[in-house]
């Protein structure tokens, strides 16, 4: 049914969960499965180009690691995950992605990093799930 | 008297506190510590502290970090870009600084009744675009690989020489010192890249770190020549770091050890300094004028750029991308405002309402872009490093 699976990956314990889900769904749906991490807190508004190029290499790093943990957890359990990184607004960029590469599923964990603001703004989980062009699942 | 340990640490406590605060929301440092040096500045005079007014030390470390920030903005040309595109960059460049200046200027003259020279720092401190904003705000979309974004960043490069020039000229004395002064720059200008060449590969990469003092040798010698004409710091320091732009791309080591020290000694007290100066009570009896500097920096940019756009064959959205990107301003607009009070040719209150429209130049036109223009095409993913 589900031929390529977006997961929104963000290292937190709803995104490791949503993980664990995504490679039980590729299992059984034989589908591609496809980490996403959204770098969320570059400097807006920046007084030099010197502090974002900073913060982008800090993140990429930071991101990377935590993509590279994902996709050996998934490869120990016999999936080939493929890892994707971009900056931008999550719940907007994981839509954009889910667009863009036509995936029919994408994945959430229920609680990500931004807990404290998404009791006043609304959770990542609760825009991708308003957005998105396909389906999605919010792991609990 | 005071004491300048408490005062070092409550500097520095609150430039701590900008960098927290920064990292959990996502705004820039710069910004959050204008904003901590507004309520700083603001408190400490209803209570009648002198703990956040700047003095001697304060005064020089703001200077130099304003010095050192244009040395680095100076150094981020790209001059492939430049060449590729030279026209649509140097005309939407040229004027989009022209006619913000004029406009401004001629408003806070005629219209607002501000003296000769402080409508002068009013023209230059509102034509300025903040490139660190139009690439931050590229960075999230990859606009800063496509030919669009880099025609933009480097429209921003010739709009901030502009601003430069014009800080540097204007309020300078035309007599035997600006001559020195030109020479003088111009035959370091010359031979510089070769000298920072040789000393990088000769001396470079050692824990004394000769070639960091060397480039600040270098600018607050010039530095000091062009206070001596009357004319502002920052000039030969921008072109300094235009001239060694190449130089620098190579050696990210040299980088990344200019950035720390910028960021953590220097940039929080030019940036917190500048938020101490804003008079909250100011703010409030200038509305009327801050909302219409505001406009008139908006629509001499629009009347600047965006018919060149068309011009030039942009899409519609770009154009209206583009234009918008270039009417943003930040640390050049501080820089200008700042120079401008400190020698005296703005009061406090005139200073507020400048810096004021600086910052929301920062944001109004970024939101309004981001949300409303931004180009459809934003160019390809970039897979992540495994």
């Amino acid at each position: 049914m589900f031929r390529k699976i977006l997961l929104a990956y963000d290292g937190s314990d709803g995104a490791d969960r949503a993980l664990k889900v995504g490679i039980d769904l590729a299992k059984i749906h034989g589908a591609e499965l496809l980490a996403l991490g959204v770098q969320g807190n570059l400097p807006r508004f920046s007084g030099t180009i010197d502090e974002v190029q900073e913060e982008k290499l800090f993140a990429n790093d930071q991101y990377g690691k935590l993509l590279e943990a994902a996709r050996v957890k998934a490869k120990e359990a016999g999936i080939d995950l493929k890892t994707l990184m971009r900056p931008g607004h999550p719940a907007q960029t994981i839509v954009a992605v889910a667009k863009e590469g036509e995936f029919d599923l994408v994945l959430v964990g229920h609680t990500g990093l931004s807990g404290v603001w998404a009791a006043f703004l609304g959770t990542t989980a609760e825009k991708v799930s308003r957005h998105a062009p396909c389906s999605v699942l919010i792991v609990r | 008297m005071e004491q300048v340990w408490y005062t070092a640490a409550a500097w520095i406590g609150l430039a701590l506190l900008a960098s927290l605060i920064s990292i959990r929301i996502g705004i820039s440092v710069a910004l959050v510590e204008i904003f901590l040096g507004f309520v700083a500045g603001n408190l400490g005079a209803h209570f009648g502290s002198t703990l956040f007014q700047p003095n001697a030390w304060i005064n020089f470390l703001a200077g130099f970090a304003s010095v050192v920030l244009t040395f680095l903005a100076g150094a981020e040309i790209e001059p492939g870009a430049f060449r590729r595109q030279l026209k649509p960059t140097l005309a939407i460049g040229i004027l989009s600084f022209l006619l913000p200046f004029l406009g401004s200027w001629a408003y806070a003259h005629y219209v607002s009744g501000w003296t000769w020279q402080a409508s002068q720092i009013a023209g230059i401190a509102l034509s300025t675009t903040s490139m660190a904003v139009v690439y931050a705000v590229m960075v999230e979309t990859g606009l800063n690989e496509t030919e669009l974004g880099k025609l933009i960043l480097a429209a921003c490069f010739i709009t901030d020489l502009g601003t430069v020039l014009a800080l540097g000229l204007i309020f300078a004395n035309y007599d035997y010192w600006l001559v020195i002064f030109t020479l003088v720059t111009g035959v370091v200008l010359w031979r510089i890249p070769a000298v920072v060449r040789w000393l990088l590969t000769r001396w470079g990469g050692r824990v004394s770190e000769p070639e960091i003092k060397f480039i600040f040798l270098i600018l607050c010698a010039l530095g000091g020549l062009a206070v001596t004409a009357r004319s502002e710091a920052v000039l030969p320091a921008y072109l300094f770091g235009m001239v060694v732009a190449g130089l620098f791309v190579h050696n990210k080591v040299l980088i990344l050890r200019m950035r720390s020290i910028t960021f953590a000694l220097l940039t929080p007290f030019f940036f917190i300094k500048a938020g101490t100066l804003i008079s909250l009570p100011a703010l409030l009896a200038s509305l009327g004028l801050l909302v219409a500097l505001f406009w008139v920096k908006m629509i001499t940019k629009i009347i600047g750029v965006w018919p060149l756009c068309r011009i030039f064959r942009m899409p519609l959205r770009e154009s209206n991308y583009t234009t918008l990107m270039m009417a943003t301003g930040l640390t050049f607009g501080s820089i200008s405002a700042l120079f401008g009070f400190n020698y005296g040719y703005i009061d406090q209150s005139q200073y507020s309402v400048l810096v004021t429209v600086v910052i929301a130049s920062a944001v109004i036109p970024t939101i309004i872009a981001q949300i409303f223009c931004h180009p459809r095409h934003t160019g390809p993913l970039g897979e992540a490093k495994e």
